[in-house]
């Protein structure tokens, strides 16, 4: 037949990436997606980048209104370019909670549950790859590539929000500041990629699996963020307080503040208006309210660590289960 | 190099509540055949490629291919599943990569590659919208490429018009000659396989019911017409008798000469099979190399 010279010889692999076997097979199978995350990463660097230099390069003017001339500036609509940066932020630490989620999604949907669901596994195990090793290579990609999406994350995160001034909201301890900032959001990563694995061996449905996975992951960092602070013990700091003096005085700087109050002689807590000069109704009141301390109950900056660090051990560890679970399954139901 | 293709030993699949798709099924096949896999739709014909390709585990029993499990042979083994499988979202060439990529050991393109062009497809033409038989071409191409000791193909050809059903088993003979490459092929209509075929297993209720060379099958078995009732023909084995207009008409698989006043004739294939297929508790047949060997052991 004359296509005979125009066809392309396939048996030699292309130069062009230097990517082989089963790594080759899935980032040209999951091409699209995969390249589309690739956009969003580089454009959302692009515009953390933006907003960090426009912040430095358009500091808040001050302006003398006494004599009713325009009394601030504007940045794009926003108060300053601080206040947009701040703004955004704020977004973008929430938007670190979403990303488990969707690499949970992606990894029960697209790379496990279609091709059990579409019959395509029939073809990917009977070539000279064995079903555990096909798997094993998809779980060994999707794991790299979601630590290196966490990471880029956490790095777009800090390149945004490090040790800017103005951040008054965006503490070490908050939900989404609190997981963008350390090693758990990787954790919470290769969480999902496991249970989405999992899942999607399980549900072997696409919509169904990639569902499912989300709220799994969800659910977790939904709860983890819930009881984080509540299941590490805080510090403790008294000093001599009275009703006219009630307030802490020489704590830490970068705490996190849990709660404080006033204790009698006996260590009985309460609280200044709740319980002095009335109680109020409802509130537990010790019978002598003669204050002789304050208290205050914080988190100081080193339980950051201490939590991350707890707290990325057991997810990894349940990370692993799921892992040791998705083997099992396959092994039982297939040969 | 085994001189078994596949061998089956009492094996049994049990798919929850749906029953048994193979139970008690027995068998061997020798190396180098073309086999065809016939029996009507739900028989087991699937479920039993399926375990041959090493996708499903047996519940009961075992089977072994090419002289070990079929884990172990994927290598070795070619497997085309009955809806042709392949990723809709590649191009035909990256498909052919695909093979190559993931069968670094054995994949020969030039194969592949030609398969595809017989068949004038667009190297560059995404699966997704090639036509029914377009998709088997490159299903075979890619089976093909991996140059396999065992094709395992279900109902290869039932989407394909007969002039590319015809072109496409010419190339796949043609390269199972070349290459010694043992041909398994399922089919509920024995027409399509019978040519290119030189042997039979006829799977029915989950078990094998004839396997063995086709032209030996059909040699052991005579159609005979006569007056007499069905039960004048002992010694030999009644498959299926049923009373005509003049008398009986009976299939039989004869021991020793047929007695007078039968008219004899040697059956077509179709006709064996469809007595077969009629009759399910006629006593199954495998003819003398085509047994198990473990089932042989506990027989004698």
């Amino acid at each position: 037949m004359s296509t005979t010279t125009t066809s392309p010889d396939t048996t030699r692999p292309a130069p062009d990436t230097g990517l082989r076997g089963p790594l080759w097979v899935f980032l040209r199978l999951h091409r699209t997606p995969l390249l589309l995350a690739l956009a969003v990463f580089v454009l959302g660097a692009a515009l953390t980048g933006f907003l960090r230099w426009a912040a430095w390069a358009y500091p808040e003017k001050e302006f003398d209104c006494s004599d009713g001339g325009p009394c601030s500036d504007t940045f794009l609509g926003f108060h300053s370019a601080a206040t947009l940066l701040y703004e955004y932020m704020k977004n973008v630490s929430l938007a670190g909670l979403l990303l488990p989620v969707l690499v949970g999604a992606f990894v029960a949907g697209p790379v496990v549950a279609r091709e059990l669901e579409s019959g395509l596994h029939r073809l990917a195990w009977t070539q000279s790859v064995s079903p555990a090793r096909w798997f094993a290579s998809k779980l060994a990609v999707c794991a790299t590539l979601a630590t290196a999406a966490a990471l880029t994350f956490i790095g777009v995160f800090q390149l945004g929000g490090s040790g800017m001034p103005g951040m008054w909201n965006l503490n070490w301890p908050d939900r989404g500041v609190y997981e963008a900032t350390g090693p758990a959001l990787v954790a919470y990563c290769l969480l999902a990629v496991a249970v989405g694995a999992l899942l999607g061996l399980l549900v072997r449905r696409t919509v169904a699996a990639m569902a499912a996975t989300a709220a799994v992951t969800g659910a977790v960092l939904l709860v983890a963020g819930t009881v984080r602070w509540d299941l590490v013990p805080v510090n403790t700091l008294t000093g001599p307080g009275s009703i006219e003096s009630p307030h802490p005085t020489g704590l830490p700087v970068d705490v996190f503040l849990v709660e404080s109050g006033l204790q009698n002689a006996a260590g009985e807590r309460f609280f200044l208006r709740e319980c002095v000069p009335e109680p109020l109704f409802g509130a537990r009141c010790p019978s002598d309210v003669t204050a002789t301390d304050w208290f205050v109950d914080f988190h100081p900056h080193a339980h950051f660590w201490y939590a991350q660090l707890v707290e990325s051990g057991i997810v990894l560890a349940l990370a692993a289960a799921a892992v040791y679970a998705a083997l099992r399954v396959l092994r039982r139901r297939h040969a | 190099m085994s001189d078994t293709a596949i061998e089956a030993a009492a094996l049994g699949k049990r798919y929850g509540r749906r029953g048994w798709a193979l139970r008690a099924c027995s068998f061997r096949l020798p190396a180098g055949r073309v086999c065809a896999v016939v029996g009507p739709n739900g028989a087991g014909k699937s479920t039993l490629l399926a375990h041959a390709a090493g996708l499903l585990r047996p519940t009961e029993g075992s089977l072994t291919v090419l002289g070990t499990s079929p884990a172990a042979a994927r290598d070795r083994i070619a497997y085309v599943a009955q809806e042709k499988p392949l990723y809709p979202q590649l191009t035909v060439a990256d498909t052919l990569r695909l093979g190559a990529e993931l069968n670094p050991a054995r994949w020969d393109g030039r194969v592949a590659d030609r398969v595809v062009q017989e068949g004038g497809l667009d190297p560059g033409a995404r699966v997704r919208t090639l036509s029914g038989g377009q998709r088997t071409r490159v299903a075979l191409a890619l089976a093909l490429g991996k140059r396999p000791e065992l094709m395992l193909l279900d109902e290869p050809m039932a989407d394909l018009d007969p002039l590319a059903r015809h072109q496409l088993m010419g190339t796949l003979m043609a390269e199972a000659v070349e290459h010694g490459t043992t041909v398994v092929m399922s089919s509920h209509i024995i027409g399509e396989l019978a040519d290119a075929c030189d042997h039979l297993l006829l799977v029915s209720g989950g078990r094998v019911r004839l396997g063995g060379p086709i032209d030996d099958l059909v040699a052991a078995h005579t159609l005979v017409t006569g007056l007499a009732p069905a039960s004048d023909l002992a010694p030999h084995t009644v498959v299926e008798s049923r009373a005509t207009g003049r008398g009986t008409t009976a299939l039989i698989r004869h021991e020793g000469p047929v007695g007078d006043g039968w008219d004899a004739e040697e059956p077509s294939l179709e006709e064996l099979l469809l007595a077969h297929l009629r009759s399910p508790d006629a006593p199954p047949l495998l003819a003398p190399d085509t047994t198990a060997r473990a089932a042989r052991g506990v027989a004698a």
